[in-house]
């Protein structure tokens, strides 16, 4: 199965391009109520034709053929570099199909599974048998391909005897359950097996119309000869070589050269014809013969094909070439407008409920505040709490620092003084019985709670018995200047 | 009657008409910008003084532990009294005989209507005295802090006695007089 869904929204308008003996032929159809109409026909000059400045000579551009528009660009690629095969495999789930469809086309293709592209469709179940139509090509190829064309932005990239076979049922009136269809090129012959009206198999002869008409009419017999044996070994590669009656429907623009190669493949013993297209069974805007129909005939069938409902192509491009999606039509409620007008709404309402909030805020502070301390001044009740605040700052605890310099000191040491004044150290003195006791209390000071920088000066007493010492220190912030200068001005 | 004008008719009018209702909305809005910014700092103003009486409990519980008793200052003469005679009340209670009282003359205080004045004491006492004259001292309803504290002991044969010197502040309102809360 294709890897990928394309798109199949039926477009108005498609240009099928392709290239066939070193041409590029383009139609375009359009779909007028439900006929399809041929447009014009075109085909480049001179061999080896660009593909972008064909499509320019078409009136194609990207812009007017991108998913967003209903005109459409269809390529065409050349089945010569694909291995096509066809498999009865038991019809069961599509993973397992999946799984025996890739085991098949490694065993058909030499190439690592990373190196090949495939693509597969399921036919006709007969008898618990379900038939699988697989296309296998080269990575490399087809990216190749796919690159060169990219800028027509094409919505599908497909094979063109895919687009042979949909112009002989539809122009050629090929009806048959099951045929061959031969359609003859310059140096190659496509050979498609079509079944229930689908290509189910296919394969690219090097024999073509310049090698008939080249050969003088000794070595013509040769040809025909070897001709009619690459057709049966690809009969019998078909599976049909039993089938005698099975119809081999030449293409043919009513050309007697056609005519004689079919009777040379009826004189080999196979059920060989000549299709001939019908002019009436496309309507056209121009003028319209035999000959057109038949040039144009692999561009005019992938253009059908565009037409048809449902995606059922070998697209063996899914992996390589992906085209531009359409755009879905976003629901109303993701409209970018709608989205700014709500956002504008948004942002008006979040104003006006901010301004609302700011105005009714102090008339309901004041409620609240008239409710709470009923008659008494807000303002004079602010100041009173500001300057308790500003009192709390500047009242220091005279008796916790008496305590804390108590508490400090052991037995046998004996103050005499204690000055404190707010920017100022706060001093200490006093006598101890010897050294070690004024070095604790100097310790224990300095590791008190709230008290800084601690200064000791021992002085011997001039009896000689005791030491007199002076100690000043910081209690918490009273004594630091800067805070005695400050400190009021808080609120 | 529209048909008959050109696009680029059209193309004025709907400019004119952008241009009237962007005019519009600026008349409008320059005024609903103001009341809104008024109400803003207004609103601000008073969150800000709600925010200064709406304290904790714990923090106001904090703030009276260290200023149980407090009251408005009023104008430096009036306040100057009050003050003095608590003070004076203080001392009487924890049993010190005080000298006369000092007024200094009140300086400016970096808080914005009010004046500070010193008030100083001196007594000679015991140090039991003075224990027991703190422990009371922040229940005086005009103290702000005390500004100096010194005491020396006067005698040493008696321990106990110790000369006290202490300056003590307290706020007085500038001009006139002050609420009583």
């Amino acid at each position: 199965m294709n890897n990928h869904k394309i798109d199949v929204e039926k477009p108005k308008s498609v240009v099928a391009i392709v290239k066939d003996d070193d041409q590029l032929r383009g139609v375009e159809l359009q779909d007028k109520n439900g006929t399809v109409e041929l447009l014009w026909t075109r085909r480049s000059e001179g061999a080896q034709a660009d593909w972008g400045q064909f499509a320019a000579v078409c009136g194609v551009s990207p812009e007017q053929t991108g998913p967003e528009n209903d005109r459409r660009v269809i390529v065409g690629y050349t089945s010569a570099g694909t291995i096509f095969h066809y498999a009865m495999v038991p019809a069961v789930g599509e993973k397992e199909i999946a799984s025996m469809v890739e085991l098949q086309a490694e065993s058909r293709l030499p190439l690592p599974a990373d190196q090949i592209e495939l693509a597969w469709r399921t036919e006709v179940v007969e008898d618990g048998q379900i038939g699988i139509t697989m296309a296998v090509a080269r990575k490399v190829q087809l990216k190749t391909f796919a690159e060169s064309v990219r800028s027509l932005r094409p919505a599908k990239i497909l094979l063109d005897c895919e687009g042979i076979v949909q112009a002989w049922r539809t122009i050629f009136s090929g009806d048959e359950t099951k045929a061959v269809v031969l359609s003859m090129g310059s140096g190659n012959t496509q050979v498609c097996l079509v079944e229930h009206g689908r290509l189910s198999n296919a394969v690219v002869l090097d024999v073509g119309r310049e090698d008939f008409l080249r050969e003088a009419e000794r070595e013509l017999s040769e040809t025909n000869e070897r001709f009619s044996q690459d057709l049966r070994s690809v009969l019998e590669l078909f599976g049909c070589s039993q089938q005698s009656d099975l119809p081999i429907f030449l293409l043919s623009d009513g050309d007697a050269f056609h005519v004689s190669i079919v009777s040379s493949l009826r004189m080999a013993q196979l059920n060989a014809r000549v299709a001939l297209p019908e002019v009436h069974r496309l309507q056209a805007d121009i003028e319209l013969d035999a000959e057109e129909l038949y040039e144009y005939r692999a561009s005019i069938g992938l253009g059908l094909m565009a037409f048809e409902e449902g995606d059922k192509e070998l697209n063996i491009f899914s992996g390589v070439y992906r085209p531009a999606e359409k755009k879905e039509k976003a629901h109303w409620l993701y409209s970018s407008k709608l989205a700014g007008a709500l956002a504008a709404f948004m942002l008006l309402l979040l104003a006006f409920v901010a301004y609302a909030v700011d105005v009714k805020s102090p008339e309901a502070i004041k409620k609240r505040l008239q409710a709470s301390v009923s008659d008494m001044d807000m303002d004079l009740l602010v100041e009173r709490q500001q300057l308790i605040r500003a009192v709390a700052q500047e009242r220091p605890d005279m008796l916790h620092l008496l305590k804390l310099v108590n508490d400090s000191g052991e037995r046998g040491i004996s103050l005499s003084s204690l000055q404190f004044k707010k920017g100022q150290v706060v001093t200490i003195s006093g006598q101890v019985g010897n050294n070690d006791q004024l070095r604790d209390f100097e310790k224990k000071l300095q590791e008190t709670k709230g008290i800084e920088e601690v200064n000791c000066t021992p002085t011997t007493d001039s009896k000689g018995k005791k030491i007199t010492f002076k100690m000043n220190f910081h209690y918490k912030n009273f004594t630091q200047k800067k805070v005695k200068r400050t400190s009021l001005g808080r609120p | 009657m529209i048909d008959k004008l050109s696009e680029k008719d059209i193309r004025v009018l709907k400019l004119g008409a952008i241009g009237a209702v962007v005019i519009l909305l600026f008349v409008l809005g320059s005024g609903w910008r103001d009341r809104w910014v008024a109400a803003k700092s207004k609103g601000t103003a008073l969150q800000a003084k709600l925010d200064v009486i709406d304290v904790d409990k714990i923090k106001q519980a904090g703030l009276l532990s260290i200023v149980p008793a407090f009251e408005m200052p009023k104008v430096e003469d009036e306040q100057s009294f009050l003050f003095r005679d608590k003070l004076s009340e203080q001392f009487k209670k924890a049993g010190i005989k005080n000298k006369p009282l000092q007024v200094q003359p009140s300086r400016k205080s970096p808080r914005p209507g009010y004046n500070l004045l010193l008030v100083k004491g001196s007594a000679k006492c015991n140090f039991s005295q003075v224990l027991d004259f703190l422990a009371r001292l922040n229940e005086n309803p005009y103290l702000v802090g005390i500004e100096e504290f010194k005491i020396k002991k006067s005698d040493p044969k008696k321990p106990q006695v110790v000369d006290l010197d202490l300056t003590v502040s307290t706020f007085v309102r500038l001009g006139k007089k002050g609420g009583g809360l």
